[in-house]
């Protein structure tokens, strides 16, 4: 109550100070987050940069070119080209069942999605060696019928969208809850169909979240390290993501290419930022 | 179209919305379903329209079992409480959507859907908002659009869940009267849910009272005021138009007490008001609301 009154009070007389915190604060809260971000952001950025240029235009163009670095970034590319299409669908497909209907183990799935992010990425690697690895369960089976998933690509894709998993359906799920299921309802009884009702009333209603969350997954897919050097074998030119193809040119002390294909990584990443930003607007910006 | 159901049960999980209730609502009449939340009276209204299924009972379209048909089979425009409008598409989309979700041989070419779609908006009068999305709207002119949109798809029925609810009393006041002109002039069987006894009683031909899932008494609106069936329909009507006031001025008889007086045309002794109580006054019902 005294507070009250005193809020009041001060409204009357000295509204500056209650509609904002002193300049120092401010400019000291503004200072730290802009060095924050300068040193453990712009700074690495800048390096990543900096060093993969030492040797002048030419030596980068030379490192970027160099047949392996094109492998690990055909891969690298395959794998997200693999990921975004089935984690849109399994996300999509997910977030629908979890958002829009109530069933038995409704609250378990929506634990499951979690996994990928909850378990370390090593760890999701090793599952798939387990599962289908020489000695592993389904190894036998794998090797029957003359199919190599560990230490190939099928493994790597695997892998990849295992760790990406969750992305669509993360973004996808509260898109849907917030949107219930009155428009879906509306659209049945207006003699759609099931398949009318999805294409014309719920994807077009989380149409950006979708896309915001194929981003997230296809910066996920792009960038693993953990789960796809377990599984690789890092053959080079065959098994070599990016990011596994730079920990390869480092431990070799070639730092020049390291920090060269380092920079094509970056600059899928600036992009995929970059598209991010302009789908954010989009979506607060209405329809 | 007339609408019956029969012994309908439905319950979620452990909730009863519904039991054992039957009403008959002939062609073209115009039935509210009145009760307090709760009461059953949405769950009955989204029964009819197949967006549930009763765990028990049927529901007859002139006559035909339609309790398992699809809800898109049943020729019903159902009005949502918050009208659920399709917020991606312009109010003019809207309204053509029931059209253009026909299976190809029966949807309208484009230059009839186009016609049509003005026609409804014109009805509604929103011809002039047609561009416009949802967000843009006030909410009666929301619930004009979900009306329009209902109406495209010449239902031969009419459900509507609280269509007045989330208005405020101006617009209420007109879109009820309008949607009364409306009913007069086309004759749609129409069911609507509200909990406001004013509502039901201006507008319905009939009104369905419910309360914990069961029926109290169907009758017509005259009736349910006259001779209420249970003590909930007196209950829950009992506050319609009430005046409320206190006593300004006593009348005393020459002894200086306070003068007994006339109830109902009856004097009674028992009944004496003095400065300060409370009285309600309520003009007494003569058949038409």
């Amino acid at each position: 109550m005294d507070d009250a009154a005193g809020g009041r009070l001060m409204v009357g007389t000295r509204p500056a100070r209650r509609l904002t915190e002193p300049a120092a604060v401010r400019w000291l809260l503004t200072g730290l987050a802009l060095g924050f971000l300068g040193l453990f952001l712009l700074l690495p950025l800048a390096v990543v940069f900096a060093e993969a240029l030492r040797n002048g235009l030419g030596a980068y163009l030379d490192s970027v070119r160099e047949p392996d670095a094109i492998a690990a970034l055909k891969l690298t590319l395959l794998a997200a080209a693999f990921a975004v299409p089935a984690n849109l669908v399994f996300g999509v497909a997910a977030g629908w069942a979890i958002a829009k209907f109530r069933f038995p183990g409704r609250t378990l799935l929506t634990t499951l999605i979690d996994l990928p992010f909850a378990v370390s990425p090593v760890i999701s690697g090793m599952v798939f060696v387990l599962l289908f690895g020489r000695q592993g369960l389904l190894g036998p089976w794998v090797a029957e019928h003359d199919m190599r998933i560990v230490f190939a690509v099928p493994g790597i894709v695997l892998a990849t969208v295992f760790v990406s998993f969750p992305f669509v359906a993360r973004e996808v799920i509260p898109v849907m809850e917030a949107a219930g299921t009155q428009e879906e309802e509306a659209a049945r009884v207006l003699g759609a169909s099931g398949f009318q009702t999805f294409f014309r009333v719920t994807l077009p209603n989380i149409k950006w979240g979708v896309l915001y969350g194929a981003i997230l997954c296809n910066a996920r897919a792009m960038g693993e390290f953990g789960a796809v050097s377990v599984v690789s074998g890092k053959i080079r030119g065959e098994t070599n993501t990016l990011p596994l193809h730079v920990e390869i040119l480092y431990n070799e002390y070639m730092f020049q290419a390291a920090f060269a294909v380092a920079s094509l990584l970056t600059l899928l990443a600036v992009v995929t930022l970059i598209v991010k930003t302009i789908l954010e607007r989009r979506m607060h910006g209405g329809h | 179209m007339g609408i019956e159901v029969r012994h309908l049960t439905k319950s979620f999980g452990s909730f009863v919305a519904l039991r054992d209730v039957s009403v008959t609502v002939h062609s073209g009449e115009l039935v509210a379903l009145l009760g307090p939340s709760g009461s059953g009276k949405t769950t009955l209204l989204r029964v009819i329209a197949g967006l549930e299924t009763p765990d028990v009972g049927t529901v007859l379209f002139d006559g035909d079992d339609a309790t398992r048909r699809d809800p898109r089979d049943r020729g019903v425009g159902f009005v949502f409480q918050h009208y659920a409008l399709f917020r991606h598409m312009s109010v003019f989309e809207n309204v053509a959507f029931g059209l253009r979700v026909r299976p190809r041989d029966q949807r309208p070419a484009e230059d009839d859907i186009r016609r049509r779609v003005h026609e409804l908006l014109g009805l509604v009068q929103l011809d002039y908002l047609g561009d416009r999305y949802p967000s843009q709207l006030s909410g009666g002119q929301r619930q004009r659009v979900a009306l329009a949109r209902a109406l495209a798809v010449e239902p031969t029925v009419l459900l509507l869940d609280e269509p007045f609810g989330a208005l405020d009393a101006k617009v209420r006041q007109e879109l009820r009267r309008w949607l009364r002109r409306l009913h007069q002039e086309i004759h749609l069987t129409s069911v609507f849910v509200t909990h406001d006894q004013e509502e039901a009683l201006e507008l319905a031909n009939r009104v369905v009272v419910m309360n914990e899932g069961k029926i109290e008494q169907d009758a017509a609106p005259g009736e349910v005021i006259e001779r209420p069936a249970t003590p909930f329909v007196s209950n829950f009507l009992g506050n319609v138009n009430l005046f409320h006031g206190r006593v300004q001025v006593e009348v005393h008889d020459e002894a200086g007490h306070p003068m007994p007086m006339e109830l109902d045309g009856e004097r009674s002794e028992a009944v004496r008001v003095i400065v300060g109580d409370r009285v309600y006054v309520r003009p007494r019902a003569t058949g038409t609301p």
